[in-house]
């Protein structure tokens, strides 16, 4: 990663963006989250700990996605401060990776963690369906908006560096 | 609360073994504020908050190795190795207690001794990331999946070499993810990221599995179990996050010191001298390229003539540690 730091003091203006998409991605991921945890465990306690209904892999899967989301919510703020400082930041192209993120996580974690994993549901003692439903649609609505931004700023010719 | 009479090491307070880590915590604590002064009182800068963050290692430990720590039984244990294991060995080991050491040690014997120590191929494995990570989070698997926690609450021996192992573990481990000290060779933060991710999701696996299932042998309460395992969930998140903020200071401070020569070469080379030489006097500043300056550090650093008792300090080994091999992070 340094060596990326080190290369391209000026970069081309699609890396950039890229780069800027690409890190506002792993931060929506990550914001998504924890807004996740801190909502729906902690506040509202809909969600539970570990509902026992869970088999070794996923287990394993949601350790390694819980580490990852932690891991990357850190990492994804120092690429964004570097991608400051190097003044490569391309805010249409992050805009729309920070959307993208959102909703891909959201998805992500109502259809495989919720339901193909079933570590947990999204609440208990109730019918689930239009939970499910709300969620995953929520997750779809943040990915759409993610993809018209995108194009939205390639559109606008790649919108080289302006941050 | 009443934790001493349900404790490992039964009805009893702080075993031997723990009044040792105590009396140890406390003593290397003071030992470090005694070295961070002689270098003060020699004019080298060293932060203040270095000396706090030690201390609070210090006393972190010495409190949770005393045992008087809140909640049920499996809570209360898990609180305390939480701070001995996993909070404690940060703050000491964000406060570079090698360098310090290696600085404030006169030229002679000992400080020859503790450079090969810190240089040698054991020490070099011991803080290898996957192999720290192994120790210290394989270590807890042991603890928490065998009989070893139910055998290790009638044995106080047993229980105190646990203890100490969880602190020796920690510690390593801790080292390994933050690289601050010199040590053998040097990790990628790719290297370090991709361990720190793994050893955190196996430590979040377990805390879930206890969540479930008690150790073997054991019988807490359910309720007791509960709070124990989100403590360990969550607390290991903390220290994850806190880890990898360490990690990414350093990634981000040695990209600025990638990019800094070029915009200062282009900027204003007096000025720029100007800055570099009063950096090296003041010590305080690592961001500096270092090659450039070497021999300013050294000879501002030490302040000492090269002839004069020993010469510049690690002369033994070919290296001098700090400022000749690559830069540093902050």
């Amino acid at each position: 990663m340094s060596d990326s730091v080190r290369s391209d003091t000026a970069p081309g203006a699609g890396s950039a963006s890229r780069r800027s998409m690409a890190v506002c991605a792993v931060i929506g991921a990550a914001v998504m989250a924890s807004v996740d945890e801190i909502v729906f465990h902690q506040i509202l306690g809909w969600h539970h700990f570990y509902d026992r209904s869970t088999s070794g892999v996923g287990l394993l899967s949601d350790g390694l996605l819980h580490t990852a989301e932690l891991l990357a919510l850190v990492a994804g703020f120092f690429l964004y401060a570097d991608l400051r400082r190097r003044r490569a930041l391309a805010s249409a192209h992050a805009w729309s990776g920070f959307f993208l993120g959102l909703g891909a996580f959201q998805l992500f974690d109502g259809i495989v963690d919720h339901k193909l994993l079933r570590l947990h549901q999204i609440r208990y003692g109730v019918d689930v369906t239009p939970y499910d439903w709300a969620w995953n649609i929520a997750g779809l609505v943040l990915l759409l908006i993610g993809v018209i931004l995108a194009l939205r700023a390639a559109r606008r010719g790649g919108a080289g560096p302006a941050s | 609360m009443t934790l001493a009479h349900v404790h490992p090491g039964p009805a009893t307070g702080p075993g031997t073994g723990q009044l040792l880590t105590i009396v140890a915590a406390l003593l290397v604590a003071v030992a470090y504020l005694l070295a961070a002064g002689r270098l003060r009182r020699r004019g080298d800068a060293w932060p203040r908050w270095r000396d706090v963050s030690f201390t609070a290692g210090g006393v972190g430990t010495a409190w949770a190795s005393g045992g008087i720590v809140p909640g049920g039984p499996f809570t209360g244990h898990m609180i305390q190795h939480l701070v001995v294991g996993m909070a404690a060995p940060l703050p000491f080991v964000v406060a570079r207690p090698l360098t310090l050491a290696l600085r404030a040690l006169r030229p002679g014997r000992a400080r020859r001794r503790l450079l090969v120590l810190a240089r040698s191929r054991p020490v070099g494995w011991l803080v290898l990331p996957p192999l720290a990570a192994l120790l210290d989070v394989g270590g807890l698997w042991l603890l928490y999946r065998t009989d070893l926690f139910a055998t290790m609450r009638h044995q106080p021996l047993l229980h105190g070499v646990v203890h100490a192992h969880m602190l020796a573990a920690g510690l390593a481990f801790t080292f390994a993810m933050c690289q601050l000290d010199p040590v053998r060779r040097r990790w990628s933060v790719a290297v370090r990221g991709a361990t720190l991710l793994a050893a955190g999701a196996a430590h979040a696996v377990l805390a879930k599995t206890l969540y479930a299932s008690p150790p073997p042998g054991t019988d807490f309460t359910p309720a007791d179990l509960h709070s124990g395992a989100q403590w360990m969930y969550y607390g290991g998140d903390v220290v994850d996050a806190a880890l990898a903020v360490v990690l990414g200071v350093g990634w981000y401070t040695a990209g600025g010191r990638a990019r800094a020569p070029r915009t200062r070469r282009g900027a204003a080379p007096t000025g720029s001298k100007q800055r570099l030489t009063s950096a090296a006097g003041a010590l305080g500043d690592r961001r500096q390229g270092a090659s450039t300056v070497t021999s300013a550090i050294c000879s501002t650093r030490w302040r000492r003539p090269p002839g004069a008792s020993g010469g510049p300090p690690f002369a033994a080994s070919s290296a001098c540690s700090p400022c000749t091999r690559r830069p540093r992070r902050r």
